[in-house]
């Protein structure tokens, strides 16, 4: 069930991404979504203080380039 | 200038004139005799084709629905005969003759709509852990309005054939087209609700969220949560539906509650929702106005505007702007950054609005799939 790859959207060729987000040091870190995430969610620990990250969005881009 | 020089050159001049007057006079009696059926013959074709894309969508819709309770949900007999039951299913409303005291009967029924759709997902699942069972009732709620749209289209298609019906099948060919977006969106959000990803509908829970991190959560109304936390000395009553579940819960009885049983006197209320955007708007620009912003089939809205005019608390709405396919599918970028300016902009209303020590009551509307608080 766990998907590593990001979730595509055949038609619009949408990526879906999670944005971790520190508490602490703000930092925030984009990755693919994986079936399961959610807003709120505890994620991996941040790279910059070794704090818990949560997953702060989910969205969904456009894969090619805009403009 | 004749139409055909070479015929005409072959006649003497009152002949060609004859004949030429002759073939106008054809066009304009053909035109007149058979125009509307011409009209109707291209309706109807263009209708079919919309029709059978629509078949394919609600057999997609009611696959999907059926994949996800097997493959998910763990059913364990094969659920197929009672979802096709379940996609026939109807809702009927009250009668509105006499309207007083109507929002009261559509807020039962469609309650015990509700209920009833959930008890039978309950039924039928075995993993019924409350993400799958809700994710389960909006797939099957889309499976169920793309039954109805696809037999709605078809029977004012196969009336209008019947009746060689010009108007009608004029009226349906201007409107498939929209219609057929509209379903298109419906299907689209198929995938976002099977993986759980937020939908743009969801932004006002997200926003919501953010206030509500970390503080103490408790149930308000069914499917509903509420939150107290603060801000530049005012007590903020957080109100969202219950995620990360598929849920738009109840606002209109939570903001009830939280007034009339309470007991809170909020110096305004600040309601923060997706709004469809015109042609030509950008997605996730913020529109600022007054009044209760909710959609829905206005239950929710008479109960908040109620209870605001009778405790006489001013009504502050911020919305998102997105296009109706945006809400129901995964939430774009645009949309998910705006969640940010969203809770700037709600901290200015208040530091506008309110003083220190005021009560302020917000609420996060709209779906909250993948969105926990």
């Amino acid at each position: 069930m766990m998907s590593s790859v990001p979730a595509t959207d055949k038609k619009s060729k949408l990526l879906v991404y999670s944005i971790d987000e520190c508490p602490v040091c703000a930092q925030k870190t984009k990755r693919a979504f994986v079936v399961g995430d959610y807003i709120t969610k505890d994620s991996s620990k941040c790279t910059k203080c070794g704090n818990q990250t949560r997953v702060g969005l989910v969205y969904a881009e456009s894969s090619k380039p805009s403009g | 200038m004749p139409l055909f020089p070479s015929v005409a050159l072959q006649l003497s001049g009152d002949a060609g004139t004859l004949l030429y007057i002759v073939f106008f006079m054809g066009i304009f009696v053909f035109q007149f005799a058979f125009g509307t059926r011409i009209q109707v013959y291209f309706a109807l074709n263009e209708i079919g084709r919309g029709l059978s894309k629509l078949k394919v969508m609600k057999e997609k819709s009611r696959k999907e629905a059926i994949d996800y309770l097997v493959n998910v949900g763990k059913a364990p007999g094969d659920p197929t005969q009672r979802i096709d039951q379940f996609l026939d299913y109807f809702t009927l409303m009250p009668v509105n003759l006499d309207p007083q005291g109507l929002v009261n009967k559509i807020d039962h029924i469609v309650t015990t709509s509700n209920d009833r759709l959930r008890a039978e997902v309950t039924a039928l699942v075995a993993q019924n852990s409350p993400v799958t069972v809700s994710i389960s009732e909006n797939l099957l709620e889309v499976a169920t309005s793309l039954n109805m749209m696809h037999k709605l289209v078809r029977h004012f298609y196969i009336l209008g054939k019947k009746t060689n019906s010009y108007f009608t099948l004029i009226q349906l060919q201007m409107l498939m087209p929209m219609i057929i977006q509209e379903c298109d969106a419906l299907l689209n959000a198929v995938d976002s609700f099977k993986v759980g990803q937020p939908i743009g509908d969801g932004i006002g829970a997200v926003a919501a969220s953010r206030l509500m991190m970390g503080k103490e959560k408790r149930a308000i109304a069914k499917d509903t949560v509420m939150a107290i936390t603060e801000y530049k000395g005012r007590k903020l009553y957080v109100v969202k539906a219950d995620g990360p579940m598929a849920y738009v819960g109840q606002p209109g009885v939570a903001i009830k509650k939280v007034i009339e049983e309470m007991g809170v006197k909020p110096s305004a209320i600040i309601m923060i929702d997706a709004v469809l955007k015109l042609e030509g708007e950008k997605t996730g620009e913020i529109a600022e106005g007054v009044g209760a912003a909710i959609g829905g089939i206005g239950v929710d809205k008479f109960q908040i505007e109620e209870v605001a005019t009778k405790n006489k608390v001013p009504l502050y709405a911020i919305l998102v702007k997105q296009s109706i396919l945006e809400a129901i599918t995964v939430m774009r970028k645009e949309i998910a950054e705006a969640s940010e300016k969203v809770v700037q902009t709600l901290q200015r209303v208040i530091e506008e609005k309110t003083k220190e020590g005021d009560e302020v009551l917000v609420a996060g509307v709209g779906n909250t799939l993948g969105i926990a608080q």
